[in-house]
C-alpha cells in the first residue's frame, strides 16, 4: 500500500480546488445535527462552518488519514467569513499544507484553506491542525 | 448587539449529541469516518467507542455566535479553538462564551469572546476565542 501523503507532502504542497457547494439534502442534514429550539433561522443561506467542514472532509481523505493504522486528532482549527453563503451557491475550497513535521513519533499538520465565490473572490478562510499517529510517522 | 460590555457572558445552549445528530453530520459534512459511525471500529480505537466529530462540536458553537451577533458574525467573524476532549454519543454538551474585550477598528467595534462547549464533567470538548464585529 502506498504511503498516505502525509507521511511524504512538503509544506506548500496544494490541495483542490474542491467543489464544496452544499446542496440542499446537506443543509438539512445539517439543520437535524445541530439545530434545536434555539437555532438562528438562516433562511436560504448556510452556517460557513459547514463548508468548512466540507473541506476537511476532501483534505481528510486526500491526506490519506482514512487509511488503516492511522489515528488522527483533530487538534485545532481557526475559521473567518466574510459574507454569508447561499445553499447551492458555488464555493471551491483551495487549500495548502502549511506545516507538517514529526514530533516523538506524531505528525503534526496544519493546512489552510482559502474559500473563493463563483468571482474568485475570497469568502473565507480556515486552518487546520492535525495530529496523526500510526504509519504515517513511522 | 452593541449593547455587550466587557464580562458580558453569551447566551448559550444544552444539546445532547445523539448517535443520530452524529449520523446526520456525517451525511452534512460527508466524514463517514468509522469511528463516528461504526461501534465495532470505534471500539478497537483509542477512545473504545464512537466519538461525535470534532466539527460538531463546533458547530454548536458558532450556533451560538450566530444566535448572539445575528447580524454580523458571518460577516467578518473569526474563531480560534482547540479540541481539548471528545464528545460521546448521548453526552450533553453546553455552550459558553464571554466578551473580553470590546476594541475600535477600521471597520467599527469589535468584540473579543471567550467561547468553547463543556462536556458533562466541565471539562472543555472545545475552547478558544472568536472575534465578531459589532455593527
Amino acid at each position: 500500500m502506498a504511503a498516505p501523503l502525509i507521511s511524504t507532502a512538503e509544506v506548500g504542497h496544494k490541495f483542490g480546488p474542491y467543489d464544496v457547494t452544499i446542496p440542499t439534502e446537506r443543509a438539512n442534514a445539517y439543520a437535524v445535527a445541530v439545530g434545536g429550539d434555539e437555532s438562528p433561522d438562516y433562511g436560504d443561506s448556510l452556517a460557513p462552518i459547514m463548508v468548512v467542514a466540507a473541506a476537511l472532509t476532501e483534505l481528510i481523505e486526500d491526506l490519506g488519514l482514512f487509511s488503516g493504522g492511522l489515528q488522527t486528532v483533530h487538534a485545532g482549527q481557526e475559521v473567518s467569513w466574510e459574507r454569508q453563503v447561499k445553499i447551492g451557491e458555488k464555493v471551491d475550497a483551495i487549500g495548502k499544507l502549511a506545516a507538517n513535521s514529526v514530533r516523538r513519533g506524531n505528525h503534526f499538520a496544519t493546512v489552510s484553506v482559502s474559500y473563493q465565490d463563483s468571482t474568485g473572490e475570497e469568502i473565507g478562510t480556515s486552518s487546520t491542525t492535525i495530529i496523526v499517529s500510526g504509519e504515517a510517522s513511522s | 448587539m452593541t449593547s455587550l460590555s466587557v464580562g458580558d457572558a453569551l447566551t448559550g445552549f444544552e444539546r445532547q449529541i445523539t448517535q443520530d445528530r452524529v449520523d446526520a453530520y456525517a451525511e452534512a459534512s460527508g466524514d463517514h469516518n468509522p469511528i463516528h459511525l461504526y461501534e465495532s471500529y470505534a471500539s478497537t480505537t483509542q477512545f473504545g467507542t464512537r466519538i461525535a466529530h470534532g466539527m460538531l462540536s463546533l458547530a454548536l458553537v458558532t450556533e451560538m455566535l450566530a444566535t448572539n451577533f445575528p447580524n454580523t458574525w458571518h460577516d467578518g467573524g473569526k474563531l480560534k479553538v482547540r479540541f481539548s476532549a471528545p464528545v460521546f454519543p448521548g453526552e450533553t454538551v453546553v455552550t459558553y462564551g464571554e466578551v473580553t474585550a470590546i476594541d475600535e477598528s477600521d471597520d467599527g467595534l469589535i468584540a473579543t469572546c471567550t467561547i468553547g462547549c463543556k462536556k458533562p464533567d466541565g471539562t472543555d470538548a472545545v475552547a478558544g476565542r472568536a472575534t465578531v464585529p459589532l455593527e
